[in-house]
């Protein structure tokens, strides 16, 4: 039992450690979800500043009266842009939440690890049993998942950093190109891990 | 600074592999579990890997194979020493033996307080602030264990300004591990060489090919141990086949480069001589030297263009082409299974090639790359574009559905067409040009595919709108039927469970737009159109005819989705009805007709993509060619063409009636002045029986006659040029015709009612 302890101790480490991973990639998920209509609307703006700037003001009869209309409309639009980026700031903040939850959670499981690693041995951590898999497996799993948060937050952070209103057709592309991330990625990759596990929670 | 760059010290042999996809950029070091006693490291613990030959060293964590088998070692060379690629390369092929245990050696990681790097940015990047690399590089940075003078490389495709940071200094030897807490400083250049960022992968598209070729490259490499003693001889020859510019001779290079095999490439027609022999002794001399290159390593002997040195053997005046052909073949035979030489050669006419050469011992694996379907269109437009500055607004999806029958070379003609464009449209930015949307389309217009360039029966057609056809609207309503509606949506015909329909025939009395309409009919579903008539496809020697169609319908499976159009399709394919058993050209070209529309399946050269690949949905469904057959004369039509599976939709267009008259008169007089007396309406009643072509000389003779009258200046075509046309005008149709082409189904179809 005596030489047990040390694998029970980051067994249970692990325990805690996926279901925290579970929740944070439920509030990840919904992050995203909020997130589309913030961009729909900011490529909306820009079609909408693309077709006041193709607009000659002055060619307009009815709008000859209002005197700075084109800049004040500008001033009024970019406003509204302004708005809007400052909420997918928001929610870019709780993305960076959830990824630093994840990786202070998962370099706690790997101090666990760390302190228990001699007397553990290499042939314990590699003995996968009939419901839960190896040890292993698990710690690299849970590298692979905070290394995904990692990347994918920092390729959101990059595009939404990379936004200039002198680029109008790439904010209107914006909407597409957020999706391409999600898509170029792995994106089942959490879900697969946690069902992978989801034997050894219950345990 | 690296103390154990010296000969490696003893251990047992590991076999470098290399590194898994989801390993890239993880900076992982993957061992067998006896490496890790031995080692005595934990999961994650920091091993220092020491190349051999003073190729310098790579950092990585350790972790347990997949497969727990020992005797093996992967490595993400993520963070190395400069210039350390090569090294690795040079280990991993076959020459390189491997690693040795020892040369791998567990560090301590102690976490770091601070480090400084020097940023090798990218280059597109557009000169980013100093805070703003710091922070790259510190998130490049995080949680990996780094050592003084390595280059640290970003994983392929993660974003941001940095391809790599030198570790400049602050790291107590031999490792550090940089933690969230680490201070990360800028600091002065390394006096080392240039460093090289890694290379990309310039393949696009190809994955299934490139794997096939690669194991078969690989594994006598790999596991030369493991094959002795199964007592296999590993296969020595590969075929590659597929139309030309798929990237044949790309692969082959790119996967020896790969592999670390020494190529050796030769064009079949560099080696031909003008006197007799010597062709031969250039083949055996070629054949030596890619034997005295295996002798220091694994050997790939390229031979491009295979079918100009071995054609098919058999033909008078072939004596010594056929001399090259036996002396290829025994020089194939010749190779033993201990020389590590990999014969590839090229061909875009498989059939063309002595079927001697086509068999296990000799080319024993044909790898057949064809035309690249809409995925592996993206994948090579992803590839190319990759280091183009393309505007975001580009969506290569659409581009990969837009150019159906390109191959790579079309597709990298077409990418450089558009940056050229877009270089001359921004002349006031010459420096930094960006690629749009519609330098691509504007691109597109001028590149053709190359398939189409030595294409048969392909047209430059006049684009004509539906609303261009006068009348005949339920006509038109089942042509976008047949045609368009399954080649434009055929996600649609799939949820419905139909089959899109193979062929069409259209038939009515002559000149009531039957062509016309088949021309709105490729205007308007952007496909492959390839117009067929007698002209091109008899010609004085037996059996060319059916050659011909045959190609036909090869290219035009190419360039799926394809119409393929018989006008007069009566005087093409002759019938077999009238009792004659002869053996007329016309029936021969009807049988290859029948063949090609309903046979049993594609020939093995016509392969595209991965057959069972779900994702291909859209284009599995699109794989067919779509036939459209004109004529006046259905009645002489064979009976077997006209079945079900065939030509299995049957319009008649009939000759038009008032109301069509009327509007195809309004589209007649659309660019003609006319006064206002005229009434459209009484000539169409008054002109019965009069066809389409009938009235459209009706309308030019009124206004000859116009110019005629009133001289040169006139300004109208008055009602009266009308009439005294109208007079000299006869109609083309007769009531007798109309009612043999009304009655000609309809009989047809009481008739098999009453066998039943």
């Amino acid at each position: 039992m005596a030489q047990d302890q040390p694998l029970l101790a980051v067994q249970e480490a692990l325990k805690k450690c996926f279901p925290v991973v579970e929740e944070q990639q439920g509030l990840w998920q919904s992050t995203l979800q909020d997130c589309q209509p913030l961009l729909a609307s900011l490529s909306n703006l820009a079609e909408q500043l693309q077709a006041a700037q193709n607009l000659r003001f002055e060619d307009v009869p009815a709008l000859r009266a209002f005197p700075d209309l084109q800049e004040r409309l500008r001033r009024k639009q970019l406003e509204t842009g302004d708005t809007v980026l400052d909420r997918l700031e928001e929610k870019l903040d709780t993305l960076l939440k959830v990824r630093d939850t994840v990786s202070s959670h998962v370099e706690r499981v790997f101090h666990t690890y760390e302190q228990h690693a001699d007397a553990l041995g290499i042939d314990a951590v590699l003995q996968p049993s009939v419901v839960s898999p190896s040890v292993a497996d698990m710690l690299e799993w849970l590298q692979d998942i905070e290394r995904h948060y990692r990347s994918s937050y920092l390729k959101r952070k990059y595009l939404l950093s990379s936004i200039q209103w002198g680029d109008l057709a790439g904010i209107q592309a914006l909407p597409t190109t957020w999706n391409r991330i999600s898509e170029d990625e792995r994106q089942d990759l959490v879900q697969d891990i946690l069902l992978n596990v989801s034997f050894f929670l219950e345990e | 600074m690296t103390p154990d760059s010296g000969p490696c010290p003893e251990g047992p042999l590991l076999k470098l592999l290399p590194v898994d996809d989801r390993d890239q950029g993880t900076q992982r070091c993957r061992l067998g579990p006896a490496a890790f006693r031995t080692l005595g490291v934990h999961l994650g613990s920091a091993v220092r890997v020491s190349l051999p030959g003073g190729g310098g060293a790579c950092l990585c964590t350790a972790w347990p194979r997949r497969d727990g088998a020992d005797g093996f070692v992967q490595l993400d060379a993520q963070c190395a020493s400069p210039g350390s690629a090569a090294a690795l390369a040079l280990a991993a092929g076959p020459g390189g033996g491997g690693l040795r245990l020892g040369c791998l050696r567990a560090v301590p990681c102690p976490p770091l307080r601070r480090v400084t790097v020097w940023p090798v940015l990218r280059e597109r990047a557009d000169a980013p602030g100093d805070a703003a690399v710091l922070e790259a590089a510190r998130e490049l940075l995080r949680n990996r264990p780094v050592s003084e003078g390595l280059l640290l490389a970003a994983p392929p495709g993660a974003p941001g300004p940095l391809a790599a940071v030198h570790i400049v200094g602050g790291v107590p030897e031999p490792a550090g591990l940089v933690t969230a807490r680490t201070c990360v400083g800028l600091g002065a250049e390394p006096p080392a060489e240039e460093a090289q960022p890694p290379a990309e992968e310039t393949l696009g598209g190809l994955a299934e090919a490139a794997a096939a070729l690669r194991e078969l490259l690989r594994l006598p490499l790999c596991y030369p141990r493991a094959l002795a003693a199964l007592g296999l001889a590993m296969p020595r020859g590969v075929l590659l086949a597929g139309p030309p510019g798929v990237g044949k001779t790309r692969l082959v290079r790119a996967v020896a480069r790969e592999v670390g095999a020494r190529l050796l490439a030769v064009g079949g027609a560099a080696l031909q001589g003008a006197r007799p022999g010597e062709t031969e002794a250039r083949v055996r001399r070629v054949f030596e030297r890619a034997r005295e290159l295996a002798a220091r390593g694994p050997g790939l002997l390229l031979l491009d263009e295979l079918d100009s040195l071995c054609p098919r053997r058999g033909g008078p005046h072939r004596l010594s082409e056929s001399r090259a052909v036996a002396q290829v073949l025994t020089l194939l035979d010749g190779f033993d299974g201990h020389q590590d030489v990999v014969v590839v050669a090229t061909t875009n006419r498989p059939d063309a090639l002595d079927p001697a050469l086509r068999r296990p011992g000799r080319f024993d694996r044909e790898v057949i790359i064809g035309t690249p379907t809409l995925r592996q269109r993206r994948a090579i437009l992803q590839v190319i574009t990759s280091k183009m500055p393309v505007s975001r607004g580009v969506d290569l999806d659409e581009l990969a559905e837009m150019t159906v029958g390109y191959v790579g070379a079309d597709l990298a003609a077409l990418c450089r067409e558009a940056a050229v464009l877009a270089l001359l449209r921004d002349e006031k930015r010459h420096d930094s040009p960006t690629i749009d949307e519609t330098d691509f389309h504007d691109a597109f217009k001028k590149i053709q595919p190359s398939s189409f360039r030595s294409a048969i029966g392909l047209l430059d057609l006049r684009p004509v709108d539906w609303e261009e056809i006068g009348g005949l609207e339920d006509v038109k309503l089942k042509l976008k039927q047949s045609i368009e509606w399954p080649l434009r949506f055929p996600q649609a015909f799939a949820r419905m469970g139909l089959t899109p329909p193979h062929g069409l025939l259209l038939h009515g009395p002559p000149g009531c737009a039957k062509t016309t309409l088949v021309r709105a009919l490729a205007t308007s579903c952007c496909c492959a159109f390839i117009s067929l008539s007698g002209a091109e496809l008899f010609s004085p020697f037996v059996g060319d005819s059916e050659k011909v169609l045959a190609q036909v319908f090869r290219q035009a499976r190419a360039s799926t989705p394809a119409i393929v159009f018989l006008d007069e399709i009566d005087s093409i394919v002759g019938s077999r009805l009238g009792g004659r058993a002869g053996c007329d050209v016309q029936e021969r070209v009807l049988a290859v007709l029948l063949t090609e529309l309903d046979g049993v399946g594609l020939r093995a050269e016509e392969r595209r993509g991965s057959g069972s690949d779900q994702q291909e949905f859209q284009e599995v469904l699109n794989r067919n060619v779509m036939i459209v057959a004109a004529t006046n004369r259905p009645d002489v039509l064979d009976d077997a063409l006209l079945r079900p599976g065939r030509l299995d939709r049957i319009v008649y267009i009939p000759p038009p009636d008032q109301k069509g008259r009327l509007s195809i008169l309004k589209v007649c007089t659309k660019n003609m002045p006319i006064a206002p007396d005229v009434s459209l309406e009484s000539l169409a009643a008054e002109t019965h029986l009069f066809s389409g072509a009938d009235l459209r000389n009706l309308c030019r003779e009124a206004a000859l006659l116009a110019l005629q009258e009133d001289g040169l200046e006139a300004a109208a075509v008055r009602q009266e040029h009308f009439l005294r046309s109208l007079g000299t005008a006869k109609p083309s149709l007769q009531h007798v015709d109309l009612a043999l082409y009304e009655n000609l189904f309809k009989k047809e179809g009481l008739a098999t009612l009453e066998d039943i």
